[in-house]
């Protein structure tokens, strides 16, 4: 990853968008704070509390990130490891980020059968949807990073404009009592669940290499948080005080209820077209990276070029959602499939890094040496 | 590389241009519904939808389309998608229900549970959350639809500005079907919903053609009151302004109370001629709950704090002297708190359900201890005291001071 040239590089501000649209997008579609402890009115402040969780669950990764800058995840998993354990942990990341490919593809094609298409086949549905997000994988990084810079933006206003519209239906009084039915234990448990989910920081992980200032990775990391919890905080209340939080729990799609319910005036409404607009933009993006990321981790596994993985992983990717998502729905059975994504996150973010911090201060003479 | 690139720009433009075309629905193929009925018919549920009939054309007198704009058509089975299936085999388009603007539920299924069967109005993405729901008190919901007896040819239209006229007379409740699911999930606040019945009127030009639905016309006026999702019991229309009042939905309406007898020196407080009554038009009201143990009973209070206009004055009152405004004030204040206090009681005396949401209120200022009560909240609440104040402040005299009846003094 050292001979990435310098027009390959992305800019600081290109990846905060990318990896705030890409933490948004979960938040955007599950609301899984409504569905761990204590789910109640103090959902918001459990979101609040896992900034700091985020943090500190991050930090191994975030560490070896800016001491490896030059390398992707994969890259200096190898040189702290070794060939063998780092072939291993390669391939783990591998099947963390396609897993995380076809569950964003799965939803969509769910949201989008819901939503718009009740008699589209899924094969349709998922293929129209992996065509255009190959297109954009093909185009490197780069060029997605710019797609994103042009769109995510858009996206992130027409949050901002349904929160906005949603004012007359907001009951504040749903917020209360504050801290009052939960406990700190409930609060903290809620909290640290919603940390071990952020698994943008293995995509920024392996983004690493691509900065045009690797040195900016900690202010990238802070400013994504940030931008990203604080829009997701946004949500929670929004959807909060229009739906309640009892109905909120029983919703597949809590934001998309929310702008179903947005007027202006009388007349104008239909509101949730405009949110599935922005929505399969927001998302197409996220697969996209998905799918480029999970490529360039088979690259360096492999050793051939990430493009010739593109259209395999995705013919894979499609043949296992047209599998699965013809039996069962993936939102639906939310508890089964958040536990296997926790458990995961928990390898992928904590677990993992954790090993590999302790084995870079144990080797970290040897690697300075460059026997590593 | 390059024809790789152009198979995959065909293959998306074709695929953003062509995938709604698999859903596709001509205009032509659909019935767009924009009342639905909910009844039980013994052990199965009837749907009644008023369908939109686009072969009536008003320009030719409808004569293009037999009978009025819009048509009828009824399903039955086990549950309400059952009941929307049984349709197609008997109504030659598909019911689009997108538009619907109101459901109606008959009374026998709303007392024998509306929670269970509003599940697909819900799940159903052609529903919208936002349609009201009412209550066909004492009928059916078929025996309430088709008739419309305002201007509007569109019955599904004349109900909805019926909905829509009650910021003008809050003493019908205006609910939609998200608001009720709030209600349903809420602790401490039991659910209630509008209603509509079916009225006989008064016949006043003889020649108009005599025909069943021109006898009736339509009220929305009173509110129905739910136990844990069924029809218990309806409070009147002067009960549901209260409970309007209690519940922060005031957003307009008049107040009558008994016009203060100050000018000819009467000793009593208000007239006691009943026939002198005035009103003030509301122009805006803030209602402020609250809960308070005292002496370990609870006590419920209500602060409403109102801004309006007097809107006609009845009897022999001065209103451009400030005392007598102030009079005016205190009377309209006395009415709204009676009439709060009336509701309240009634409400307590006779449901024993806390449709005003005061434990709502309580669950806030107490949340430990609403742990203990809440499974028992109602028969808390029907034994509550309460407290009622009421300040109101008048801002307009309209275009008159004085009222017409009385010569100003020189």
């Amino acid at each position: 990853m050292n001979n990435i040239g310098k027009k390959d590089r992305v800019s600081c501000y290109q990846v905060v968008l990318l990896i705030t649209v890409y933490e948004v997008m979960t938040r955007l579609t599950y609301l899984s704070v409504a569905s761990i402890p204590p789910a109640n009115q103090d959902m918001w402040i459990v979101s609040l509390t896992s900034i700091p969780y985020i943090i500190l669950f991050c930090s191994p990764l975030l560490y070896l990130g800016n001491r490896f800058n030059n390398l992707t995840l994969l890259g200096y998993a190898n040189r702290i490891m070794g060939r063998i354990l780092g072939k291993i942990i390669g391939i783990f990341y591998t099947i963390f980020l396609f897993i995380g490919l076809m569950l964003l593809l799965g939803v969509l094609v769910e949201i989008l059968n819901s939503s718009l298409f009740p008699e589209t086949p899924t094969y349709v549905t998922a293929s129209i949807m992996l065509i255009t997000c190959i297109y954009i994988s093909y185009g490197g990084f780069k060029n997605m990073a710019r797609l994103g810079e042009i769109t995510i933006p858009f996206v992130i206003i027409m949050i901002f404009l349904f929160i906005a519209l949603g004012y007359k239906n907001y009951d504040f009084k749903e917020l209360l009592p504050v801290l009052k039915d939960s406990t700190y234990k409930q609060i903290n448990a809620g909290a640290i669940n919603i940390g071990i989910r952020f698994s943008e920081i293995t995509i920024l992980a392996m983004m690493t290499p691509y900065l045009e200032v690797r040195e900016d990775l900690n202010r990238i990391f802070f400013r994504s948080l940030m931008y990203s919890m604080g829009i997701s905080i946004l949500i929670v209340v929004a959807v909060q005080l229009s739906l309640g939080i009892e109905f909120v729990k029983h919703i597949n799609f809590p934001f998309l209820t929310f702008t179903r319910l947005l007027a202006l005036g009388r007349d104008i409404q239909g509101f949730d077209s405009l949110y599935i607009i922005s929505w399969i933009m927001g998302n197409v993006i996220k697969i996209s990276g998905y799918l480029y990321f999970t490529t360039l981790a088979l690259e360096e596994i492999i050793g051939r070029r990430n493009q010739d993985f593109i259209i395999p992983v995705s013919v894979i990717a499609l043949i296992l959602i047209i599998l699965i998502k013809d039996r069962r729905p993936i939102l639906a059975a939310t508890r089964s499939m958040q536990r296997f994504m926790f458990i995961l996150s928990v390898i992928a973010i904590l677990i993992i890094p954790l090993i590999m911090l302790v084995a870079y201060f144990f080797r970290r003479n040897s690697l300075k040496q460059g026997k590593g | 590389m390059k024809w790789n690139t152009i198979f995959l720009i065909v293959c998306t433009m074709l695929g953003i241009f062509l995938i709604g075309c698999w859903n596709a629905r001509e205009l032509n193929e659909l019935g767009i519904s924009l009342v639905m009925g909910l009844d039980e018919e013994g052990d199965d549920i009837l749907l009644t939808a008023e369908v939109v009939d686009p072969s009536f054309t008003q320009k030719d007198g409808g004569s293009v389309g037999q009978g009025g704009p819009v048509k009828y058509v009824q399903g039955t089975g086990c549950n309400v998608f059952e009941a929307f299936r049984d349709v197609v085999l008997k109504f030659d388009r598909r019911l689009f229900v997108s538009h619907n603007k109101v459901v109606i539920i008959g009374e026998d299924l709303a007392k024998n549970g509306v929670a269970e069967h509003i599940d697909e109005l819900f799940r159903d993405r052609e529903q919208r959350e936002t349609a009201h729901v009412l209550i066909a008190k004492g009928a059916k919901a078929y025996e309430v639809m088709g008739i419309s007896s305002g201007l509007e040819s569109i019955p599904a239209n004349y109900i909805s500005n019926l909905i829509k006229n009650i910021k003008e007379n809050p003493k019908a409740m205006d609910m939609n079907m998200i608001e009720n699911l709030k209600h349903f999930y809420h602790e401490g606040h039991q659910s209630i919903m509008g209603v509509i019945e079916k009225r006989g009127i008064g016949q006043i030009d003889k020649m108009v053609e005599e025909t069943d639905i021109q006898d009736y016309e339509l009220s929305i006026i009173g509110s129905a009151i739910f136990d844990e999702g069924s029809l218990v019991g309806y409070l009147n229309g002067n009960d549901t302004k209260a409970l309007n009042f209690i519940m922060d939905r005031i957003e307009g309406g008049i107040i009558t109370f008994p016009t203060p007898d100050s000018a000819l020196g009467s000793k009593s407080e208000f007239s006691s001629k009943h026939r002198e009554l005035s009103s003030v038009v509301i122009i805006n009201s803030k209602t402020k709950n609250d809960v308070k143990i005292k002496d370990g009973n609870v006590v419920l209070s209500t602060k409403i704090r109102l801004r309006g206009s007097i809107g006609e004055v009845v009897g022999n009152i001065d209103i451009s002297k400030e005392e007598n405004l102030k009079q005016m004030e205190k009377a309209c204040s006395k009415s709204i708190e009676e009439g709060i206090k009336t509701a309240i009681t009634k409400v307590q005396k006779q449901f024993g359900l806390d449709v005003f949401g005061y434990g709502l209120v309580f669950h806030r200022k107490y949340p430990k201890k609403w742990m203990g009560i809440k499974e028992n909240w109602d028969q808390v609440f029907s034994k509550a005291d309460f407290e009622v104040e009421v300040k109101t402040d008048i801002i307009r005299t309209g275009l008159i001071n004085t009222p017409v009846i009385r010569k100003k003094e020189r």
